[in-house]
């Protein structure tokens, strides 16, 4: 018990780190050379085109998957494997598949909740203040507890599904595109709720994320770096405002779409012939740079060039 | 024409998800239907072909109502339906059955199915997967599937129910540029959908809200005139910095779906 | 990763063999005339001459023999569990153990081997079908062969469509199976996979959400079939009928008369019952 607190503590604090990782699955390679840290405390985001390797990078942090070649260091350690030299699955990690509310499989939302806890052996009486805890961040009622999950809205399932993985307080959560096929209002608001989270709302300390998107304006917004997979090689790993702002060829050449105010800060840099440089690639900022280039070249056009 | 009068529908008494829905659509248009999860929009989708059938007012295709079980196959064959999970709506096990089996079930002479399959092939760009088991295709080539199979029984009107909601940006920029040709080819599309920007793509939208209408007009008048977060939306990039710009002109999506704008900017 | 590269009951494999080719009204008609005499199998030279019968069925096939035997995998836990059942609770006089109320005999064991042996028998038979025909051609010979039922009111046409979705399916139950797995996994249950029984329990927990999907997705599935104006599947034109060919017909007389020299073998040749 003592020994796990030491080890959580220090990963959270030395962070995740990969050197050199390979995978191959069915004799085709599917991560190649992969060095990357994770930085405690931060946000990361990892796009790539499918088939790029996130998945499969994920997994592998996740210790899902048991075969690779290179070194995995957690808490400054290579990662403990087996005889076979498989490694476990790594505990310190949350991750949220696709469409979690999918994997739901207890016959009532607080055993659902309490699920990850039980199984690391947390007595009732932490368990009944955890759930108590985590209900309102994800805006879930008391009364709630002891119904089937089934009955609930779906948008309740996925905060539930969610819940169930935050409440163990990980130092690294995997969020794989948690936000997929919801509307836009219930998109940002899930993104609110696990920003706060990150930011040490719920357990007064800052979270590791490492989130998967498709929707690279989410990406722009809430990462403080961005991992770039590009068929199984990492093509960057940098701040989001150094991609977005000063390495956005790297996207173009991996096939990736740019974020729509990223795209109008060229276009106007492009149709007005001077630079635009927002202090970040935050929608709000680059909207204010845009504007004022176009009012100044509006002025200058009103007095007679 | 697809006429919707006061149309009302509940799974249980007393839980109505569409209530007193009038609209009519008439042939060659492109129209959005929007609403945030949970707005009945889906239920909307299923009551156009007579999938689900319509508890209070009427539906009706031309003359005929799609209540009537003896014209059942006439109206599904006029009105095809692309739903949203790719995984569950492939019946068979590879792309020509697929396409086959709503042709078996429309009688086609068997004489003339090959010939259809083939055109839906070509028209989607799967000619390269015609022997394809679902396991073998992307997320956006089993709705291209789903979608050959739709066009194969030639329907006049196709339905898309959030069919690009669970694709990736690749598979739904294909999707998206489908649906375009389709709609050049004079086919007319209805696409229920949540991302506003795939909206700048139609010429009319329907806005629902807790099953009622809440809008009914013209693309450009949808994004100046509703404010959109009430209703779990959120307006388009383009339109919004255009908006913010005090541009004047009409956003439009490019083909790939993503917002883009036709603003005339000084 | 890919849940089809493990499933292997009831896939098709392509491949250019005599046994693909066979009309499959035949080759459903063979194999149920095989299972019967495997079900009525009584001696040990009946169940050599069955199992020769069999294995040059697989190796006409043309399908590797390596796919049929991974097939069996999963239902290893199953296969034991049944011989278990028949060495530990059989009848028999020759004692070899006996604790509490276990009794373990000769013949009790000698009975677990022959059932399971039989099971063996009959599932690479019927994945012996499956492998070598299309699951539509399947359903269009079960079709037709249940043709005559449809006079009294036996909804033949949704069966075979249900064969269709059945098989078309077992991937992605398969692959949702190893999704809620994972997901159990990642939230710290640690699978011991040292004995079949845990398994089995493990299994339990992964019902639950399999079940609700499963009805989720058989829900989309019926507005699917709907959407595209099945009705009740009466009255559809085929796009490519069956026919039987002479080759056909002359396979058919053959495969007659190796079932009927089973017959002998078991019920003649054979003093050696076991």
């Amino acid at each position: 018990m003592v020994n796990r607190m030491k080890k959580t503590v220090i990963a959270r604090q030395s962070g995740w780190e990969l050197r050199d990782i390979c995978v191959e699955l069915g004799g085709t390679p599917v991560l190649r050379h992969i060095d990357l840290r994770l930085e405690p405390g931060s946000w990361t985001s990892l796009i790539g085109k499918t088939g790029a390797g996130k998945s499969t990078l994920v997994r592998l942090i996740k210790g899902l998957i048991p075969e690779f070649t290179g070194e995995y260091r957690l808490a400054g350690e290579p990662i403990a494997r087996d005889r076979k030299g498989r490694v476990r699955v790594v505990p310190e990690i949350g991750f949220v598949f696709q469409y979690p509310e999918h994997q739901i499989f207890e016959t009532t939302v607080e055993k659902e909740l309490s699920f990850a806890l039980r199984m690391r052996g947390d007595s009732s009486k932490e368990i009944a203040m955890a759930i108590r805890a985590i209900l309102p961040v994800f805006g879930l009622r008391e009364e709630i507890l002891h119904q089937s999950p089934l009955l609930l809205s779906g948008g309740q399932k996925r905060r539930l599904a969610i819940a169930s993985v935050l409440i163990a307080n990980p130092g690294l959560l995997i969020l794989d595109e948690p936000t997929a096929a919801l509307d836009p209002v219930s998109r940002r608001e899930l993104l609110r709720v696990l920003r706060a989270w990150q930011r040490g709302g719920l357990h007064g300390e800052r979270r590791t994320v490492l989130f998967i998107s498709h929707r690279i304006e989410d990406v722009a917004e809430y990462s403080d770096r961005v991992a770039l997979l590009h068929e199984g090689h990492l093509l960057a790993h940098e701040t989001a405002d150094d991609l977005f702002l000063q390495r956005n060829d790297l996207l173009i050449q991996s096939g990736m779409p740019l974020p729509e105010a990223i795209e109008l800060l060229r276009l106007t840099e492009h149709l007005s012939g001077r630079t635009v440089s927002p202090s970040s690639c935050g929608e709000a900022d680059v909207l204010d740079q845009v504007k004022e280039a176009w009012n100044a070249r509006k002025e200058n056009r009103r007095n007679g060039r | 024409m697809l006429v919707f009068d006061q149309v009302g529908y509940y799974y249980r008494r007393g839980q109505e998800v569409v209530k007193e829905v009038s609209f009519t659509i008439q042939k060659g248009e492109f129209i959005s239907i929007v609403g945030g999860n949970g707005s009945g929009k889906s239920t909307l989708a299923k009551l156009m072909n007579g999938l689900l059938l319509a508890k209070q007012g009427s539906v009706a295709l031309g003359e005929q109502a799609t209540s009537d079980p003896d014209q059942a196959r006439d109206v599904r064959q006029t009105i095809g339906l692309v739903f949203q999970n790719p995984e569950d709506q492939f019946i068979t096990t590879n792309v020509t059955d697929e396409i086959v089996f709503g042709l078996e079930n429309i009688r086609v002479p068997p004489e003339q199915i090959g010939g259809r399959v083939q055109d839906a092939l070509r028209a989607t760009g799967l000619e390269r997967y015609a022997d394809a088991a679902p396991h073998e295709l992307s997320g956006g080539q089993k709705q291209r599937a789903a979608v050959a199979a739709v066009i194969a029984m030639q329907p006049q009107f196709i339905v898309f129910d959030e069919a690009t909601s669970m694709l990736d940006p690749e598979g739904r920029n294909e999707l998206i540029k489908l649906m375009r040709d389709l709609h050049a080819q004079g086919i007319t599309i209805i696409q229920i959908t949540h991302h506003m920007d795939e909206v700048l793509a139609s010429r009319r939208v329907l806005l629902l809200d807790q099953g009622k209408l809440a809008f009914d007009g013209p693309t450009d008048r949808f994004f100046r005139e509703v404010p959109l977060e009430p209703y779990g939306l959120e307006r388009p990039f383009a339109v919004r910095i255009g908006q913010q710009l005090g541009w004047s002109g009409e956003a439009t999506a490019d083909w790939k779906g993503r917002a883009a704008s036709q603003w005339s900017i000084e | 990763m890919n849940a089809s590269d493990r499933m292997l009951v009831g896939q098709f494999i392509e491949r250019d063999s005599a046994v693909h080719r066979l009309d499959p009204r035949i080759k459903i008609i063979g194999l149920l005339l095989l299972m019967i005499v495997i079900m009525m199998m009584d001696s040990r030279s009946g169940y050599a001459a069955a199992t020769v019968v069999v294995l040059i069925i697989l190796l006409l096939s043309k399908i590797p023999l390596g796919f049929y035997f991974r097939g069996l995998l999963p239902l290893l836990p199953v296969l034991i569990l049944t011989l278990l059942y028949h060495t530990t609770l059989g009848k028999g006089q020759t004692l070899l153990v006996s604790y509490g109320f276990l009794h373990i005999t000769v013949e009790g064991i000698l009975e677990g081997v022959r059932i399971v042996w039989r099971i063996l028998l009959m599932i690479l038979a019927a994945s012996a079908l499956t492998g070598t025909t299309r699951p539509l051609v399947l359903a269009q010979g079960l079709e037709t062969l249940l043709k005559p039922l449809s006079k009294l009111r036996v909804p033949v046409e949704q069966f075979s469509l249900m064969i269709v979705i059945a098989i078309r399916f077992i991937p992605t139950i398969l692959e949702e199976i190893q999704r809620i797995r994972l997901a159990r996994r990642a939230r710290g249950f640690e699978p011991s996979n040292r004995n079949p029984f845990s398994r089995l329990t493990e299994f339990i927990p992964i019902l639950v959400p399999l079940l609700v999907s499963t009805a989720r997705r058989a829900d989309n599935l019926t507005f699917a079939i709907e959407a595209r104006a099945y009705g009740d599947g009466r009255g559809r034109t085929i796009f490519r009928p069956l026919r039987l060919t002479k080759p056909d017909l002359a396979a058919g007389c053959l495969i007659l008369l190796s079932i009927a020299i089973l017959l002998v073998i078991d019920l003649h040749l054979s003093n050696t019952r076991i």
